[in-house]
C-alpha cells in the first residue's frame, strides 16, 4: 500500500514536468507576446521589443525555461508582468476562492447523488429509476455555462432571488459570500451529480445480486439494515473512485462558471493568463490544478483500498 | 460494459449470415427504443438546420439592424434581436452549423487515432503498450478544458485547430477503450488460428480483431460525439473557439451574457438549442450502448 502511494507520488513529478514543458512550448508559438499584451495594439514594435527585453522574454527558450523552473521549484514563482503582482499570491488567493465554490458544490453533490443512485438501484426499472437515470444523464451532459445562463435568467433576472454576480461586496461575511455562490454552484452540481449517481446505481445493483445480500435478506434482517450494513459498504467503492476523478471535471467547470458569474477564482485567472500569454501565471495555475487533480485521484484510490478488504489484503 | 460476443470458430458463410442477422436484430431493436429515436430526431433536426437554416429563416444570421437592437420577441422577430439588431431566431438556427462541423470531425479523427493506438498497444503488448499508455496518462493528467485552453491559446483559434485539439484530447480515452476490447479478443481461438496461418500483425489487427471490437468502438464514438459538442461549445464560450461574428452558440452566449439583465432572449435561445443538441447526442449514445452491449 505504502509502496503504491510512493510510486504514484513519484510518477507525478515527471508528469508535471512534461506538462510544464508543454505549456512553455505553447506559449512560445503564440502569435502575440507578453510585451504586446501589456502595451496594447498601439505601441510601436520598438517599445514592445524594449519591454520584452526588460522582462527577459527575448532570451532563448531553454534558458528561460530552466530559469523559470529553478525559481518554481525553490518556491520563487516570480512576478506577473501583466497583473503586476507576485504569482504565488494571485494563484493562492484565487485558489482559496475557487475552493470555497467547489466545497459548496461538493457538499451538496456527494450525498444527494449517492442517495439518488442508491434509490434508483433499489427500485430498479421502476418509473422512478428511469426518471432519475434520464434526468441525471441529461443534466450531466449539458455544459455548465448553458445551465448557468438558464438559471441566471430564471432566478436572477425573471425572479430576482439571487445576485447575478458571484462576488460578494468586499468585507462581506461568510454567509453573504455563500449566498452569492449558491447559483454558480448549481451548474457544477448538475454536471457532477449524474456521473456519481450513475456509479452509485451501478455499484449498488452489482452488490444487490450477490449471494451474501440474499443471505442477509433471507436471515430476515430489515431492508434498511441490509442496505446500510451490507450493500452500501461494497456498492459505493467505485463511487469513491469517481468522486476523486470528478474533481478534475469540477476544475474544468470552475473555469466556465467563474467566467459566467464573474468570480475571481483560479479558473478565471487561468483563462485570463492564457488569453494574455502570461506564462508564469498560466504555469502556476495549471500545475497547481493538475497536482490537485492527481492527488485527489490518488486519495480516492487510497480510500477505496482502505474500505475494501479485497483490495487491502490483495495489494 | 460488456461487449457482444461474436460468433467464433464457425465456417465463414455461417459467420456472415449470423452477423447479418445480428445487425438486423440490432437495427430493429434500436428502432423500438424511444430514447434512441428521440435523440435521433433531435440530431436530424439540427443537422437539417446546419445545412439549410438560411432557407427557412426570414433574416440572415449576420444581417444587422442598428434601429432594432435588443428588442424583445415579437411577430417580426420571434426570438427578439441581439445587441447588433440581428435576428436571434436566425442566429440560433444557424448556430448548429459550426458545432456540427467541429464535433463530428473531431470525433472521427479521435476514433481513427485512438483505434490505431489501442489496437497496436493491445495487440503487441510489451514495450509498445507501456510507452503508448504512459503517453496517454500524461494527456489525461490535465482536465480536458484546461488542456484545450492552453493549446488553443498557443496555436490560435481557427476551425482546423479546434477540431485538431478536441481530436487530440479525445484520443487517450478512445485508445483505452479499444485497448481493453483488444485485450479481451487477442487470446481467442480465431486470432491464434490467424497467427498460425502466418498472417501479418497488421492483417490480424485490421481484418480479424477490429471487426469484433466494433460494438464498443461505436458506443465510444457516440459518447465522444456528445463530449465533443460539450467541449467545443465550452471552448467557444471561453473565447478559445470560433470568433465573432460566427453564430456559434457558445460564442453567442458569452458575447450576449452582458445583456442578460435587459435582454434574456439573446442568451436563453442559444442555450436551449445547445442543451437539446447535447442531450440528443447522448440519448443516441445511450440507446446504442444499451442495444450493442447486450
Amino acid at each position: 500500500m505504502r509502496r503504491l502511494v510512493v510510486r504514484r507520488l513519484l510518477l507525478m513529478v515527471p508528469t508535471l514536468l512534461v506538462v510544464s514543458v508543454l505549456i512553455f512550448l505553447m506559449a512560445e508559438i503564440v502569435p502575440g507576446d507578453v510585451g504586446r499584451s501589456i502595451l496594447g495594439p498601439y505601441a510601436s514594435p520598438e517599445q514592445v521589443a524594449a519591454l520584452n527585453h526588460k522582462l527577459g522574454a527575448d532570451r532563448p527558450l531553454v534558458e528561460r525555461y530552466v530559469r523559470w523552473l529553478g525559481g518554481f521549484v525553490t518556491g520563487d514563482w516570480g512576478e506577473s508582468p501583466i497583473l503586476q503582482a507576485p504569482v504565488t499570491r494571485v494563484t493562492f488567493e484565487s485558489l482559496v476562492n475557487s475552493l470555497l465554490l467547489a466545497a459548496i458544490a461538493l457538499v451538496v453533490i456527494v450525498p444527494t447523488s449517492i442517495v439518488l443512485g442508491v434509490l434508483a438501484a433499489l427500485r430498479r426499472d421502476s418509473l422512478l429509476d428511469r426518471f432519475i437515470s434520464v434526468t441525471s444523464l441529461s443534466l450531466t451532459v449539458i455544459p455548465e455555462f448553458v445551465s448557468g445562463v438558464i438559471l441566471l435568467v430564471l432566478f436572477a433576472v425573471v425572479l430576482p432571488w439571487f445576485p447575478v454576480t458571484a462576488s460578494a461586496p468586499p468585507g462581506a461575511d461568510l454567509l453573504t459570500r455563500i449566498y452569492h455562490l449558491i447559483l454558480p454552484a448549481v451548474p457544477l452540481m448538475f454536471v457532477e451529480m449524474g456521473y456519481i449517481a450513475r456509479m452509485a446505481r451501478a455499484g449498488t445493483l452489482e452488490v444487490l445480486d450477490m449471494p451474501y445480500v440474499r443471505t442477509a435478506v433471507l436471515k430476515g434482517l430489515p431492508q434498511r439494515r441490509v442496505v446500510t450494513r451490507h450493500v452500501l459498504r461494497n456498492g459505493l467503492l467505485s463511487t469513491v473512485t469517481v468522486v476523486g476523478a470528478q474533481v478534475g471535471w469540477l476544475v474544468g467547470g470552475l473555469v466556465v462558471v467563474e467566467k459566467l458569474f464573474n468570480y475571481p477564482g483560479i479558473g478565471r485567472l487561468m483563462a485570463q493568463a492564457a488569453t494574455l500569454h502570461d506564462v508564469k501565471v498560466l504555469e502556476a495555475t495549471v500545475l497547481v490544478v493538475a497536482a490537485i487533480y492527481m492527488l485527489s485521484n490518488l486519495t480516492a484510490d487510497v480510500v477505496v483500498a482502505a474500505l475494501s478488504p479485497r483490495v487491502r489484503l490483495g495489494g | 460494459m460488456e461487449q457482444a460476443s461474436p460468433p467464433v470458430g464457425l465456417p465463414a458463410e455461417t459467420v456472415v449470415s449470423e452477423q447479418a442477422l445480428r445487425r438486423r436484430y440490432v437495427v430493429r431493436k434500436l428502432l423500438r427504443s424511444p430514447t434512441f429515436l428521440v435523440g435521433l430526431a433531435i440530431l436530424l433536426f439540427w443537422i437539417f438546420m446546419a445545412l439549410f437554416s438560411t432557407y427557412v429563416t426570414r433574416y440572415g444570421p449576420f444581417a444587422i439592424d442598428p434601429y432594432n437592437t435588443l428588442t424583445g420577441p415579437s411577430a417580426q422577430h420571434w426570438f427578439g434581436t441581439d445587441d447588433s439588431g440581428r435576428d436571434v431566431l436566425s442566429r440560433t438556427l444557424a448556430g448548429a452549423r459550426p458545432v456540427l462541423e467541429v464535433a463530428p470531425l473531431a470525433t472521427l479523427l479521435a476514433l481513427l487515432a485512438g483505434t490505431t493506438i489501442g489496437l497496436t498497444a493491445g495487440y503487441y503488448r510489451g514495450i509498445v503498450d507501456e510507452v503508448l499508455m504512459r503517453a496517454v496518462d500524461v494527456l489525461l493528467a490535465i482536465p480536458v478544458v484546461i488542456a484545450g485552453i492552453v493549446i488553443v491559446s498557443g496555436l490560435g483559434a481557427s476551425l482546423a485547430v479546434i477540431i485538431l485539439v478536441i481530436a487530440i484530447l479525445f484520443t487517450p480515452p478512445v485508445s483505452r477503450t479499444v485497448r481493453s476490447a483488444v485485450l479481451a479478443e487477442r487470446e481467442r481461438e480465431y486470432v491464434q488460428a490467424a497467427r498460425l496461418r502466418g498472417e501479418s500483425g497488421l492483417f490480424i489487427m485490421a481484418a480479424e480483431i477490429l471487426p469484433n471490437c466494433l460494438p464498443p468502438i461505436i458506443v465510444e464514438g457516440s459518447v465522444r460525439l456528445g463530449y465533443a459538442v460539450f467541449t467545443s461549445a465550452t471552448l467557444s464560450f471561453l473565447g478559445f473557439g470560433l470568433q465573432p461574428p460566427s453564430p456559434d452558440w457558445g460564442l453567442t452566449i458569452s458575447q450576449q451574457s452582458q445583456n442578460i439583465q435587459v435582454a434574456w432572449w439573446t442568451v436563453i435561445f442559444p442555450a436551449v438549442a445547445l442543451a437539446t443538441l447535447v442531450v440528443g447526442a447522448n440519448l443516441v449514445a445511450d440507446g446504442l450502448r444499451r442495444t450493442l452491449s447486450e
